[in-house]
């Protein structure tokens, strides 16, 4: 089944992840006696989630937590292991899909635009690529969107520059400029800003909302960072242990964080105020578990201040606490 | 803080380094004094010349390609500076000690954990004792026996099995807190988490008892949580060790949750230096402000953030002004014929800009 995706239907919700999981097998060694137990990373486990049209949705969690994974499902270039993915109200998953309507619809920025853009390309060959590879236009038209592409990132005049003569900034602007030259729907961005520094960083930032406002954009927003994503973000998507254990209004999470885990990150996040040292009293120990052997029920017990018996037995489900925040704890009544 | 408790002193220190492009100067003429028992952040953007100027401080820096032009680093009564390699290096560790950003690059990985804080711990041990060996310690920790190696080993170290060293080291890993310190001591650093290898790099470092602490981003590598956990340390140990931090980092929001004074450096210029609670109700420098307008906190429906407009000083082009005339909003012609002075506007509160003072 090739599924096409025609621009005919216009769904509100432009993407939707059904309990999308992905396992990565690990390679054992010569080792005769463990060949028959094949074992797995767990990087994503029953992820849902859904995405309105025009929002900013911003993922969050630490390190290893699935959230690169996703994206990478996301976007088929690591398809998920089972689950579904429906962009526009059409699946990705099960049968072949027709990745090049995908991506003149759906575009990825990633973390490190040393290693997305290609050393000897020029800047102007770098931004054509996507309107060569997924379009049939005529030179002069892809001259004209190269064009384009760079003055509305602020970067004409560097169409002819390699990506080793630009700074950190100007390559993520680049890529940025790469994604958008096609006028795609949706774009995931992994991490846009982590390589960036900090004036630097709000200039990529107010640049994305500036795109976002004049193209009707989606954002799937991947990040660590907790202030980037309150900043941009509409929809806050927690991650932990390639789980979601809370989603909702960003606002709403953020002043009010109902799952341990996301009050500890939010706690932990530094804030620019000498007055107000939260980072001096934060209480969360111990680290991230593996996610080779993860623990049983709620992956976040062992760290976990409120856990009781029913924490190590079981997983808990979503709970709606508060108009679109859910929750997956189950002492979410308790946590306020 | 009074001048006799004065720790660090540095004076007029310029350092370049010799590139490709041309010389790059990378520290220009900083003046800085660290007190006993202060926590100082020096915060700045990438290429700003803070991690130069850490690694000037404990003597890190390779000669060539840097060059320290001019200049005096005082540590106690002693010029750093004037030293010999094999003198400085009596105060490498000892007196001063440093933890680097990535500590998986800055550990052996063939060595355990526990040997590596041995090593430190040796070494601290033989210099009090004066050993002649004590000098030619290099990069070997262990002793082997001569079947193991077919070239005999230089010199025989101990070995750090002894019950008392044993406990030294596991007194280094309870200090950081780190749970099951016994086993620890016998895992290689891949098999520790991040927030783990950092807190043996501050187990190794403090174990020394320094007067000066250099800590080069060491949170930049960690995830949030573990970088609370890591910073709150740092803090911590700071009061029980009685030792003085030195915190390099680009985040101002980490440098204001634990720092007692900021100083903000860019393009090789100290340009701001100030207490950290003055620095956040008043900040002079338009840097600074530019900084602090950078950080997002809160939606953007509620603050717009105000980028700094254009790009980092390029460090190899001559310059005469302010590197910061061109992109400062408040930019004069004076700003681009002569280089501001850092000049104190309060007891405390120095700042490099024509805007304040004469």
């Amino acid at each position: 089944m090739v599924s096409e995706l025609g621009e005919t239907q216009r769904n509100d919700i432009i993407l939707e992840t059904k309990g999308l999981s992905k396992l990565f097998p690990i390679r054992r060694g010569f080792n005769p006696f463990a060949r028959n137990q094949p074992r797995y990373i767990h990087a994503l486990n029953d992820v849902s989630m859904k995405i309105p049209r025009g929002m900013t949705v911003a993922v969050v969690g630490e390190s290893g937590c699935g959230k690169t994974t996703l994206a990478r499902a996301i976007t088929l270039l690591s398809p998920p292991t089972s689950g579904e993915i429906l962009f526009d109200g059409q699946t990705l998953t099960g049968g072949k899909v027709d990745t090049k309507s995908l991506y003149r619809r759906m575009q990825m920025v990633f973390q490190d635009p040393d290693s997305s853009l290609d050393p000897r390309f020029k800047v102007k060959d770098l931004v054509s690529e996507p309107c060569r590879r997924l379009l049939d236009s005529d030179r002069e038209e892809i001259h004209s969107t190269v064009m384009q592409s760079l003055k509305i990132v602020g970067l004409s005049g560097y169409a002819d520059r390699l990506p080793g003569h630009l700074s950190g900034g100007q390559k993520q602007r680049v890529a940025i400029a790469r994604a958008i030259s096609i006028r795609p729907e949706m774009i995931l961005l992994d991490e846009p800003t982590s390589a960036l520094d900090a004036s630097v960083q709000a200039q990529i930032l107010n640049l994305l909302i500036e795109l976002q406002k004049d193209y009707n954009l989606t954002y799937l927003i991947i990040t660590h960072n907790i202030s980037v994503a309150e900043y941009l973000s509409d929809l806050l998507i927690v991650m932990y242990a390639g789980n979601v254990v809370e989603h909702g209004p960003t606002d709403a999470v953020i002043s009010k964080p109902r799952h341990p885990y996301t009050i500890a990150l939010i706690s932990s996040a530094p804030i620019p105020n000498p007055w107000k040292r939260n980072l001096l009293n934060i209480e969360i120990k111990g680290e991230v578990p593996s996610a080779i052997n993860p623990p049983s029920g709620c992956k976040f017990h062992p760290r976990c201040p409120y856990a009781g018996k029913i924490c190590r037995e079981q997983s808990p489900g979503m709970v709606e606490i508060s108009p679109g925040q859910f929750v997956s704890c189950h002492f979410a009544e308790k946590t306020t | 803080m009074s001048l006799d408790r004065k720790l660090l002193s540095i004076s007029d220190l310029s350092i370049n380094y010799q590139t490709e492009q041309g010389t790059s100067l990378a520290v220009q003429n900083v003046n800085l004094d660290i007190g006993e028992n202060q926590f100082v952040a020096v915060v700045g953007e990438s290429g700003c010349g803070k991690s130069t100027l850490a690694l000037a401080i404990i003597g890190l820096i390779s000669i060539p390609p840097a060059r320290i032009e001019s200049g005096k680093i005082g540590y106690k009564s002693v010029d750093l500076l004037s030293l010999k390699e094999n003198e400085r290096r009596k105060f490498r560790g000892t007196e001063i000690a440093m933890i680097f950003q990535e500590p998986l690059t800055s550990l052996n990985p063939v060595y355990k954990v526990g040997d590596q804080i041995a090593e430190a711990i040796m070494i601290r041990e033989e210099q009090n004792e004066h050993l002649e060996s004590a000098r030619e310690i290099g990069i070997m920790q262990k002793t082997y026996s001569s079947n193991d190696l077919a070239v005999p080993p230089r010199f025989h170290l101990p070995r750090f099995s002894s019950s008392n060293r044993t406990q030294a080291i596991l007194d280094a890993l309870k200090l950081v807190r780190i749970p099951d310190p016994e086993q620890v001591i016998e895992r290689y650093p891949f098999e520790l988490s991040g927030g783990m290898r950092q807190r043996v790099m501050i187990a190794m470092a403090l174990s020394q008892k320094p007067a000066l602490l250099l800590a080069d981003e060491p949170t930049t590598a960690l995830d949030v949580t573990t970088q609370a956990q890591v910073l709150k340390l740092m803090k911590t140990l700071m009061s029980e060790v009685n030792t003085s931090i030195l915190l390099i980092t680009h985040d101002l929001a980490v440098a204001s949750q634990v720092a007692d004074r900021i100083v903000v450096m860019y393009a090789g210029d100290l340009v701001e230096d100030s207490d950290v609670y003055e620095l956040f109700r008043e900040p002079l420098h338009p840097y600074t402000k530019g900084l602090l307008s950078c950080i997002p906190s809160g939606s953007k429906k509620a603050k717009a953030l105000k980028p700094i407009p254009g790009t980092v000083f390029d460090l190899t082009r001559p310059s005469t002004g302010c590197k910061f005339a061109s992109r400062c909003p408040r930019c004069m012609d004076i700003c681009r014929q002569k280089k501001p002075a850092l000049v104190e506007t309060k007891p405390g509160h120095r700042v490099a800009c024509f805007l304040y003072g004469e």
